[in-house]
């Protein structure tokens, strides 16, 4: 008789995604974003903090008023190209964004890990710190902490990282405890492998499906949080490209009819974001397979 | 008494998939008396339930459609009605149980107010009337303490309870016909025997004929008048209880009762019926149990059978056997 | 439901005690001297001293944690190095105003959310479903802060429908009893005051409400589809009721307890961007006030504010379970 090779769940949840339109338009995007923020050396026109003020507030290539030498989207109120800022600020927004997801991800890996196969005392323990934590609203979190640790991008990523990790303690906590459950755990123990090996050859494996999923969508607000925290001071710093700074930098000229310095870095937020959650939310669909439209018969 | 009340001509019930056409139920004819109680046997997947679901119109649209057939129902086709037509005659005139008690209850809403919900919606009572006639319908389904269990809900009942309930509420509104798909399938051997003895029961009470759905054959030998036996989509025989125990024609019919294991054979290994249910989609051309008969010939593979009377209450679907 | 109840309870006392801890140590996490971030830096040594005297700077954490454990229960939450006002008199103050925001963005957003995630579930597949999927999406994708810049570039500065900032037109006399300007106009009856707050607050609550709405929204329509995949709305159907009473009896009361939830876990983000919202619209409420510390340094202030609205946060936490547990038969007969 021939045995199937068993697929872990993470092979099957990329199986069905690659089906998903959506999800596959959202890597896409993503891809294209995310290259562009480190191609950013090379496409980006001019250098994002020459300054010059007689190009300030000038507008892009729509215009008549543009000013010579290529400004596609104009220029700010420093007279530095809003282009360029913003092909740097994703570098930034984004970088403070994932670094963030990793510290997120070290720290729930970590104790969901320990929670979940060690169970009893230890569990309990880690559970009642996660459910103080989730105790403070996610943003209001972060601002504090970064407020308190002093202001800066690395500042922003510990406030970030930290903020959502119990959630992803959560996440990896339950992916382990339904593999737990599964019979041929209990083989590999009766075997006697040690806690290290069950642990990391077979319990991680089979518990990334969940973990990617989730973090993509954590990722998603996340970027939002960090772009929060620049558009309020307390995370990147002037004259940092960061969108949600440039944003909040860029907020007066409104008035005064400059709507591209406050419009752009945000559309590019929403862009990013967006492309992210098309991911997550094809991921999430991919991982818990329910029938589609299917008829109950 | 040997009077029609249900007659179903070539029904043809296909769901439009990705995959392409599953044609559910290909062509099914069968009929109805009044007062019997008429069994559809067949394993997983041969298209009983959706044969039942399309009685009650209760095929989801889309993927699933009625193509083609006549369901005559005391005296109007019931797939030409529309679904207002339909409501009337659901749970009124035509009611259906399920298999799964477990989840066929509403959890939110309290079986009083479920059967209550039934009651006013068919006939023209007060609330306090519909209450007194649930109450009633309860200890007639053998619920003790019925006034507290209207008061209670779904997750507070056993299993055995939910499927009386489910019972009350089919019979209401005392329908000229009770469909009953796997009813006792989900439940406890010893309460299956209690179901089925109470539907028997009331079904003498009520006057109710019932189509009796299942895959159990003692169930069918037991309990019904005729039967009709499917697979595939289609029926491959038909006939009454005795003719299909007793003189079973259709290599499949053989199979299934050769396969129960009985207290009065001694022997060393079940029977078993070799192979899979073919496809829906693109079923042979030819007999469709062909791939599994052991006395198929070549006919058998290119020519598709057509429903042959073999006695005056018998047919069979099967080159061999209808040659005969 | 009485056990889980008492369970929860006893929980709450671990999670609140968890909390002021943690609010402790961030603080005292701060750069610098600790007597200086609590009295200023503008503080003279004599203040120094007597801040050190009163929260027991010089002794062991362990100690200081109990003393400001002991203040913060008879009502003492610090005192703002800005204004020397009492923190908790301070919050209060402005308490009414985010209230107001968040209980107008949070009915928009259920109002909207639930409606639109039942329609979109009811025609799934259909283009109204697809658009109102397409609009969540963005929604869950926006940033508070650039929705409310936009909004009051359009609606304010170029259409002049709305105002760019504040609550209320300055000159309009209103009589403050409850604090929330909307309901104190209504009560009494001051129409002018009446109209004016409301055009202040409804960009705000828009933008504020954009987040919830489509998580809301999402929710609602994945679970009403879970719930029509289920085996108890066929055995509905097959009782004979029209579709209407299908969906809208028993589908929607099924659908929305997992709801609640989303409800709940979403008022958390309506706090968050309550700071960005009002700090945007200049709107004197608690997401302000705590912004406007963070930025002056006023530790004071931001230990009290976090330490109350972790509080908060979890006494609502609690009452949504409770709801959840209430409205669901099979928990709260068990």
């Amino acid at each position: 008789m021939e045995q199937r090779k068993r697929k872990t769940r993470l092979q099957e949840t990329v199986h069905q995604f690659r089906k998903n339109k959506t999800g596959m338009f959202g890597v896409g995007l993503l891809a294209f974003i995310v290259l562009l923020s480190l191609s950013a050396p090379i496409l980006a026109p001019h250098d994002p903090y020459d300054a010059s003020l007689d190009r300030r507030l000038l507008p892009g290539i729509w215009s008549d008023e543009s000013p010579d030498g290529f400004f596609l989207l104009g220029t700010d109120s420093q007279g530095r190209d809003l282009f360029s800022r913003i092909l740097y600020g994703g570098r930034t927004t984004l970088g403070i964004g994932f670094v963030a997801l990793g510290i997120a991800l070290a720290i729930g890996i970590s104790l969901g890990l320990t929670a979940g196969y060690f169970g009893g005392y230890v569990d309990d323990i880690i559970m009642r710190f996660v459910d103080i934590m989730f105790a403070f609203p996610a943003l209001l979190l972060a601002l504090v902490i970064a407020g308190t640790l002093g202001r800066g991008i690395d500042k922003a990523m510990i406030a970030i990282g930290i903020t959502y990790s119990p959630q992803m303690v959560r996440v990896v906590r339950s992916g382990v405890l339904m593999i737990k459950e599964m019979e041929y755990i209990e083989s590999q123990e009766a075997i006697g492998s040690s806690h290290f090996r069950i642990l990391f050859r077979h319990i991680m494996p089979n518990s990334l499906a969940p973990i990617i999923v989730y973090g993509t969508l954590m990722l998603a607000t996340a970027i939002l949080d960090a772009a929060a925290l620049g558009f309020l001071g307390v995370g990147a710093q002037v004259p940092s490209p960061e969108w949600g700074l440039t944003l909040s930098a860029s907020r007066q000229y409104l008035l005064t009819g400059a709507w591209w310095a406050a419009t752009f870095p945000g559309v590019a937020i929403l862009i990013s974001v967006i492309s992210l959650n098309l991911v997550g939310d094809g991921l999430r669909d991919a991982l818990d397979p329910r029938l589609k439209g299917g008829a109950k018969l | 008494m040997s009077e029609k009340l249900l007659e179903v001509e070539d029904l043809r019930t296909y769901f439009y998939t990705d995959e392409g056409v599953v044609k559910s139920v290909d062509g099914v004819s069968f009929e109805i008396k009044k007062g019997e109680t008429f069994g559809l046997v067949g394993e997983s997947g041969c298209g009983k339930s959706v044969t039942a679901l399309s009685i009650m119109k209760l095929i989801p649209d889309p993927p699933g459609k009625i193509v083609s057939g006549k369901i005559e129902f005391e005296g109007e086709d019931l797939a030409k009605l529309t679904e207002k037509q339909m409501q009337k005659i659901r749970g009124n005139k035509i009611s259906m149980i399920f298999q799964e008690p477990m989840t066929s209850l509403d959890p939110v809403f309290t079986i009083g107010s479920e059967l209550i919900e039934t009651i006013q919606l068919h006939q023209d009572l007060k609330k306090d009337e519909a209450y007194g006639q649930s109450v009633e319908m309860l200890k007639l389904v053998g619920i003790p303490d019925p006034e507290r269990r209207m008061k209670q809900y779904p997750h507070e009942l056993s299993g055995g309870m939910r499927q009386r309930a489910m019972i009350a509420m089919a019979l209401a509104c005392r329908p000229s016909m009770l469909i009953a798909d796997e009813p006792t399938t989900a439940l406890d051997v010893t309460i299956q025997a209690q179901i089925l003895n109470l539907m028997e029961g009331l079904k003498e009470e009520f006057n109710t004929s019932v189509l009796l759905i299942t895959h159990d054959l003692g169930v069918v030998a037991q309990y019904c008048t005729n039967v009709a036996v499917m697979y595939a989509g289609n029926i491959v025989e038909y006939g009454s209880v005795y003719d299909i125990f007793e003189e079973p024609k259709h290599p499949y019919t053989k199979g299934l009762i050769k396969s129960l294991p009985s207290l009065d054979k001694n022997v060393e290994r079940l029977e078993i019926l070799e192979g899979n249910v073919p496809s829906l989609i693109d079923a042979p051309k030819g007999c469709r149990f062909q791939p599994r008969c052991d006395v198929c010939t070549d006919k058998c593979i290119d020519s598709f059978p057509d429903l042959r009377y073999v006695t005056e209450s018998h047919m069979v679907r099967c080159h061999r056997e209808a040659g005969k | 439901m009485k056990r889980y109840i008492a369970k929860r309870l006893a929980m709450l006392i671990i999670v609140l005690i968890g909390v002021s801890m943690i609010t402790f140590v961030l603080v005292r996490m701060a750069p610098g001297d600790p007597a200086v971030n609590l009295a200023g830096q503008h503080a003279n040594e004599q203040v120094l001293e007597s801040i050190r005297e009163k929260y027991h700077l010089n002794d062991p954490l362990y100690t200081q944690y109990v003393i400001w454990a002991k203040m913060v229960l008879q009502g003492d939450l610090g005192t703002s190095i800005a204004s020397h006002d009492s923190v908790f008199s301070e919050i209060m103050d402005r308490l009414p105003m985010t209230l107001e925001l968040s209980i107008f963005s949070m009915t928009i957003a259920i109002a909207v959310g639930v409606l639109a995630g039942i329609v979109s579930a009811v025609r799934q597949y259909s283009k109204l479903d697809y658009s109102v999927m397409f609009g969540a999406l963005f929604g869950v994708s926006m940033p508070v802060f650039w929705l409310g810049i936009m909004m009051i570039y359009i609606f304010s500065i170029k259409l002049g429908l709305t105002p760019v900032q504040g609550r209320i037109e300055t000159g309009i006399y209103i009589n403050k009893i409850t604090g929330m300007y909307i309901l104190d106009s209504i009560l009494t009856l001051n129409w002018p005051a009446f109209a004016s707050s409301v055009r202040h607050l409804i960009l705000p609550s828009l933008a504020l409400a954009t987040i919830p709405m489509a998580t809301i929204a999402r929710m609602t329509r994945s679970s009403m589809l879970e719930v029509l995949r289920q085996d108890y709305i066929r055995t509905e159907r097959a009782k004979g009721l029209s579709e209407r009473a299908v969906i809208y009896k028993h589908a929607i009361k099924n659908a929305l307890i997992p709801v609640v939830t989303v409800i709940g876990m979403n008022i958390g983000v309506l706090m968050g961007g309550a700071v960005l919202t009002e700090t945007i619209f200049t709107l004197p409420g608690l997401g302000k006030y705590i912004y406007e510390a963070i930025m002056a340094y006023d530790y004071p202030v931001v230990q009290g504010f976090t330490l109350f609205f972790a509080t908060a946060f979890v006494l609502i936490n609690l009452a949504t379970d409770i709801l959840y547990a209430y409205i669901d038969p099979r928990i709260r007969y068990d």
